[in-house]
């Protein structure tokens, strides 16, 4: 009797045992946590970013830029419903991940809250760190710690936004790349003979359009920037040498190339997809062409042939073809070539004034351009696939130099809607979302880096 | 006097006939209790249907002239106990009343008909309801009605 009951009490306890290992087997496994947060069905999910904790007191205005910054930088891409920054005064300041008031987020209609905490380790350096965490699930999403110079706390902001953009959304933000464009807001005037005229020089600028820095220091014309592949140099366009030609700034060495070298006169440098070639404009055999040369200035090779004027030329996606203003048939019309100077063909027939065309990065299959509609001009997206044009801008001020930002997602054009100066603005492929990026003087051709 | 025929039924061999038909069955469903069954129910569903009402519990006020409400519509209820807790019912989802208009905002964003529909308690101030409806217009929402009920009506 007493061996029976024994047994059974080893038996209870082996099964006991059994459903101990079993639950913990599978608390080790890695554990099915969905890392991408959703919306309801329809809605894009909703983001709430809070300010940031200053773990120590003298990081307390980076805490507050860096939640501002983020919140614009988030919103930018228009992938998510960013919840209003004056909507959270109600909603207590988490001061650990642990005391996230997740009830008052969801009920403030939150699906994704960021909680972020920056800290000064010394002088000169801070720690950022983020958690996204999902409001519904409460469990954290995605976390980093960035360490690194105090200088420019939005910075990290853009990096948090790009990251989170790829990670939430397989998509490759622009919250770090930059702007430059030509601007006279020196308001100095060209030393010598030239008529009364401004000088313009070369400016970059964050895409949000802060950070704005001077590049060129010559007194002179320098104008229509492009960035290099790599983002680390400007090509423009200069007559510092009293005629055009075209340079291009290495802006984190301080240093300075002429491919060209005073063969002719030189304009309107873009560089190939790939960095290694520029296609550019010169009247060296007479009058205005494209040509083709390697970086370096070496292999030459002419692209067009025709006694009208060929210019501004923009390469498609995979550096095979070059879309260009030709006024051969009387008025400014866009063509594409191929870059061995063969399969010419134009595509633009509706209007009757076309003019500075940029090509779409992959995926887009596409070239924006400014065309007169009226008293002034317009930007339209010419379609490749499609063959057909959609007008993205209507009529507000005169909109003209059209470039894609690297994601193809966003424009960055001039307009003088603001003012009756030129001002620089990026708006969405679409035409919504116009942002303004210059206030002062005015500001020409603006291009967008990698 | 009695005849005895040939063709008279004994009364051995009438019982016999009579125990034959007895033993056919009849081979059908009777749906009577079945019917009555289903006509139970459904008296018992169409009493319960209206008891199944939308929003919280409160005390509308009454109008005569007023018209019916078509189909399925955003309802913000204001019960009397919002003086005390300054919560609004989106629903039957409570919120402060703080964060309603971003919540109004969030669902204006993919609608055509920018409408909601106010339901509050007939002990509600008129200042009171018209600080609810600042904040919904305040999102978006091109009109709000105020729900009534019709004099004699539960």
């Amino acid at each position: 009797m007493k061996r029976f009951a024994f047994g059974v009490g080893g038996w209870v306890l082996g099964i006991v045992l059994a459903g101990l290992s079993a639950a913990a087997l599978t608390a080790q496994q890695p554990s099915e946590i969905q890392l991408v947060i959703s919306g309801e069905p329809g809605t894009p999910p909703r983001y709430a970013v809070p300010d940031f904790i200053a773990l120590t007191p003298d990081s307390a205005d980076m805490a507050k830029t860096l939640g501002r910054v983020l919140w614009d930088d988030l919103n930018f891409e228009r992938e998510f419903y960013m919840v209003p920054r004056d909507t959270y005064a109600t909603i207590p300041l988490a001061r650990t991940p642990e005391d996230v008031p997740f009830a008052a987020w969801r009920e403030l209609g939150a699906d994704a809250v960021v909680f972020g905490t920056v800290q000064k380790t010394d002088a000169n350096t801070v720690r950022v760190q983020i958690r996204l965490f999902n409001v519904r699930s409460r469990q954290s999403v995605f976390a980093k710690e960035y360490t690194g110079s105090s200088a420019n706390p939005r910075l990290y902001a853009h990096t948090m936004s790009d990251e989170i953009h790829q990670q939430q959304r397989a998509l490759r933000g622009v919250a770090r790349t930059k702007l430059t464009f030509s601007s006279d807001r020196n308001r100095e005037k060209i030393a010598g003979p030239v008529d009364n005229r401004d000088v313009k020089e070369i400016y970059i600028a964050d895409y949000d359009g802060e950070n704005q820095r001077r590049v060129t220091t010559n007194r002179q014309l320098n104008i229509m920037p492009v960035w290099s592949p790599d983002a680390r140099s400007i090509a423009y366009t200069s007559y510092r040498r009293g005629y055009p030609d075209i340079f291009i700034a290495l802006i984190y060495q301080g240093l300075q190339e002429t491919p060209t070298n005073g063969v002719g006169q030189n304009w309107l440098p873009v560089f190939s997809p790939d960095g290694t070639r520029i296609c550019f404009t010169s009247n060296r055999d007479g009058n205005p062409e494209l040509y083709v040369m390697d970086r370096d200035g070496s292999g030459v090779r002419r692209v067009t042939n025709n006694p009208a004027i060929d210019t501004t030329p923009t390469w498609s996606p995979n550096g095979t073809q070059i879309a260009f203003t030709s006024d051969r048939p009387g008025q400014p019309q866009i063509y594409i070539v191929g870059a061995d100077g063969l399969n010419l063909r134009r595509i633009t027939t509706m209007d009757s004034y076309a003019d500075r065309p940029t090509w779409a990065p992959a995926p887009f299959n596409e070239i924006a351009y400014a065309a007169r509609t009226g008293p002034g001009f317009d930007i339209k997206v010419f379609d490749l696939a499609s063959g057909t044009t959609r007008q993205i801008t209507f009529g507000e001020g005169s909109n003209e130099s059209p470039a894609f930002s690297p994601n193809g997602r966003h424009l960055v054009f001039t307009s003088t809607r603001a003012n009756d100066r030129v001002q620089v603005f990026t708006m969405g492929r679409d035409g919504r979302n116009v942002k303004q990026i210059t206030r002062d003087a005015n500001n020409y051709t603006p291009g967008w880096s990698n | 006097m009695a005849k005895v025929l040939p063709s008279a039924p004994t009364p051995g061999g009438g019982r016999l006939t009579r125990g034959r038909r007895v033993s056919t069955t009849l081979a059908e469903i009777n749906v009577i209790p079945l019917v009555d069954v289903m006509l139970v129910l459904l008296i018992i569903f169409m009493v319960a249907a209206p008891m199944l009402q939308r929003g919280v519990e409160l005390n509308l006020p009454v109008a005569s002239r007023s018209q019916e409400i078509a189909s399925d519509r955003i309802f913000v209820s204001v019960p009397l106990s919002f003086r005390e807790d300054r919560r609004v019912f989106i629903g039957q989802d409570p919120v402060r009343v703080d964060v309603l208009t971003e919540r109004m905002r969030q669902m204006m964003l993919n609608r055509s008909d920018r409408q909601v529909f106010l339901r509050g308690d007939g002990g509600i101030e008129l200042q009171e309801l018209l600080d609810v409806m600042d904040r919904l217009k305040a999102a978006g929402v091109d009109k709000v009605g105020i729900i009534n009920k019709l004099p004699g009506e539960q």
